[in-house]
């Protein structure tokens, strides 16, 4: 990023002397010849006196013209690299939300289908088998956009396997009639959570660490500085100039230091927009995307627990536990995001119809609390935890496209600026050498 | 003055191209550090606290008298009945998947089996309708707090009758006799009439809470393995993490059921199981209400039916049921 700097120096003549010996000496008259003896000889010859000064002074200022040219179209082009970085791993903080989701998706279908017995319907079987291929293409188009991340989604994809596999046990000892069925789906289900939910809490944490990183990036106002130096430079430049030659104005220098100073400005505010911009977003569209994926994966994880509540039937106090705490998520989550006046309805209209299936199977009437938890009856739990799942996901989706869709649009016009600004910071370089040469010249 | 431009214009060339390095760089080359994965806590190790020396005591089998004959509910005092009457069901302990004696029946999801008849015949008697019955699903290890705390009224769940239960839980008159047996993977040499001891270094599995597990890890030579039940084990046998199975009988029978790949060992039973319903310890007045039912269902012949509804297929017709003994 701050590469240009460190090249200052290859800029300035080898073995020029500071240009301090200036006075008396070599009033002989220039000649062909006194450039003969090599590079050394005309370099000191050319910085040598007032003109040599003029000749140094000059040289710097264009390198600080170039200078600020480079810096700003560089940290323009950070700017919208950072963004773009950031809106790429917002992508993959919503690609892997989305495994986290539909692995929950996929836990809860399964074990309410277990509960309602007998063979599972058709259509919670297609479910089950959606979510699990969205997690298994997820997997693979996460680790695809996220090298970082490859190595734990591969190991992520070897336990969602052991859990796929467990499940299919369940279900097959399950259609055989044999009660290891259960066994074989409680320890799935609670190998998912054990296992294969921290893996995947774990990278959605590193990519959402890595776009607030990229976020805060996206200002690279800092390095304008080093454009700020070069104009200050320049104007002293300018300023001693005109002690030099009592000629106050310069008109060429002028323009430079005017063009340079609208560049530099200009570099600024585009940065700043994009950084303002980008924080709008982070603060405003992700936030929401992220907030509303934990709504849904608390969401699932609850409605798993209100099933495996059922089928441990009375020994379920843990899972129940785990309901509240999953609802306290919802609630909190639901709370951040705002125009969630929908979505709290029909959550609530779940969480209404889970209370009454605690109730009926705290007062004994398992059977009927099974009929209510599976029912897709209007008001039943199924019912009504579908709409909201369908409801949030939907929302969420809209976010997350807004999120990675602005972000994506952002830097757009930096490169463009970025090759104006260096276009600006040559042609004020050509306006330096101009103008002092012009003084050089009248110097003579 | 072209020397001086040209020299300034090649030092600016260079310039440029060097910024413009400088920019190229500024654009890519981000590479982040690799996720890691999450802490793994280290797998607990596998708790089989060491076999505590059972008090002993001649008559673990003697439950208390039982009524004279079935009162009607109004004609019952005893606060702990009065409370199951007003609450209107019967809450009883069992498990869900110990086949053929409590386990769910898939199709139905309802809970079946000897135990839960049992269970029900208790509702009946009190409230004339077996399905007044609140069944909860519980572990083993559970059966005993559970009863201390009035979590339950009732545990029908294959238990064993011994004298350490007895000093903190209350039985009812012994309704069924086991004993343990071994279920081996008939993948093992010689399956079919391995006995505990013959089974030195190989894993056998018992659920923690039990007498199996107590009478196991008193034999010399087998690994100690353990699960939450009986059927935890036939999962951790299925997938190649237990060699054997150690339980009662009947227990044994019903995951053999499951698993054709398994084998119930011809080795004599190493112990003798009684099984008997359990109690909160001052219940007394339930226990002997209980014993009347027990000793009515087996006068009238219901016990037999019971039995081979659930049994007879893998255990042959009903024996003659288990002779109660009363008097404590």
């Amino acid at each position: 990023m701050s590469a240009p700097t460190t090249n200052i120096p290859v800029a300035i003549p080898a073995g020029a002397s500071s240009g301090a010996p200036a006075g008396q000496a070599n009033r002989t008259p220039r000649t062909i010849a006194g450039s003969i003896p090599g590079a050394r000889g005309v370099a000191e010859r050319l910085l040598h006196g007032t003109p040599g000064r003029m000749r140094l002074f000059g040289l710097l200022g264009v390198i600080a013209a170039v200078l600020l040219g480079g810096v700003s179209a560089n940290a323009l082009l950070a700017s919208q690299s950072a963004v773009e970085r950031a809106a790429n791993n917002s992508a993959q903080v919503v690609r892997v939300q989305s495994i986290h989701v539909d692995l929950l998706r996929a836990d809860a279908v399964a074990t309410n289908a277990f509960l309602v017995g007998g063979l599972e319907s058709a259509d919670s079987r297609a479910r089950y088998e959606g979510a699990m291929a969205r997690v298994a293409s997820g997997i693979a188009a996460a680790a695809a956009a996220q090298p970082a991340d490859g190595k734990a989604l591969g190991v992520l994809a070897e336990r969602v396997q052991t859990y796929a596999a467990l499940v299919e046990q369940a279900r097959s000892n399950n259609r055989l009639g044999l009660p290891v069925g259960a066994q074989y789906l409680t320890q799935a289900s609670t190998g998912l959570r054990a296992d294969a939910i921290p893996i995947v809490a774990q990278v959605v944490k590193a990519n959402e660490e890595r776009a607030r990183m990229e976020f805060e990036r996206s200002n690279s106002t800092v390095q304008l500085l080093i454009g700020v130096v070069s104009l200050i430079g320049l104007v002293a430049l300018a300023v001693w100039l005109a002690k030099r030659t009592h000629r106050y104005l310069n008109p060429s220098l002028t323009g430079a230091i005017a063009l340079l100073l609208v560049a530099l400005f200009v570099t600024a505010t585009v940065i700043t927009g994009i950084s303002t911009a980008t924080r709008d977003v982070s603060r405003g569209d992700y936030e929401r995307a992220v907030a509303l994926a934990n709504v849904t994966t608390a969401g699932n994880d609850a409605r798993a627990n209100e099933s495996l509540t059922l089928i441990k039937r009375g020994s379920g106090a843990a899972n129940e536990a785990a309901w509240k705490t999953n609802r306290t998520a919802v609630d909190a989550g639901l709370a951040k995001t705002d125009q969630s006046a929908e979505l709290t309805r029909s959550w609530q209209a779940y969480v209404d119809a889970h209370v009454k299936v605690r109730s009926l199977d705290n007062g004994g009437r398992w059977d009927d609390a099974v009929k209510l938890s599976t029912s897709t009856a209007p008001g039943g739990a199924a019912t009504t935890f579908d709409a909201f799942d369908v409801a949030v996901t939907q929302d969420r989706d809209q976010a997350a496209t807004t999120t990675v869709a602005t972000l994506k649009d952002l830097g757009g016009s930096a490169p463009l600026v970025a090759f104006i600004v260096a276009l600006a910071a040559l042609a004020a370089s050509w306006l330096i050498v101009r103008g002092v040469g012009q003084r050089i010249e009248e110097y003579r | 003055m072209s020397a001086l431009t040209s020299t300034l214009r090649r030092r600016l060339s260079t310039l440029v191209a060097v910024a413009g390095l400088g920019v190229l760089a500024g654009c890519s080359g981000v590479t982040y550090a690799e996720t890691q994965l999450p802490a793994t806590t280290a797998p607990k190790p596998s708790s089989s606290a060491p076999a505590v020396a059972a008090p002993t005591c001649t008559n673990a089998t003697q439950s208390y008298d039982p009524l004279p004959s079935l009162p009607s509910r109004g004609e019952i005092t005893d606060a702990s009945m009065r409370k199951i009457i007003s609450k209107g069901y019967v809450t009883v302990g069992v498990s869900a998947d110990t086949y053929l004696f409590g386990a769910r029946d898939p199709f139905s999801g309802g809970i079946q089996g000897f135990d839960i008849d049992m269970a029900r015949a208790v509702a009946k008697a009190i409230f004339g309708d077996p399905g007044k019955l609140q069944l909860r699903v519980i572990t083993a290890g559970d059966r005993i707090p559970l009863l201390q705390d009035r979590e339950v009224d009732m545990v029908a769940r294959n238990m064993t009758m011994t004298c350490a239960r007895w000093k903190d839980i209350g039985f009812s008159a012994e309704y069924y006799r086991s004993g343990q047996k071994v279920l081996v993977s008939k993948a093992l040499p010689g399956a079919a009439d391995l006995a505990l001891t013959d089974l030195e270094g190989r894993r056998v599995c018992a659920p923690a809470g039990t007498t199996s597990l107590t009478k196991l890890q008193q034999v010399k030579g087998p690994v100690v393995v353990t699960a939450g039940t009986h059927t935890g084990c036939l999962v951790l046998l299925q997938q190649g993490k237990a060699d054997a199975i150690t339980g009662d009988d009947t227990v044994l029978a019903g995951l053999a059921a499951q698993d054709p790949n398994t084998v119930i060992t011809s080795a004599k039973p190493i112990t003798v199981e009684p099984y008997g319903l359990g109690l909160n310890r001052s219940d007394v007045y339930l226990a002997r209400y209980v014993n009347r039912v027990i000793a009515d269902l087996e006068a009238d012949g219901e016990w037999k039916a019971i039995y081979n509804r659930w049994l007879a297929e893998p255990l042959g017709p009903a024996p003659a049921p288990p002779t109660p003994v009363y008097g404590r």
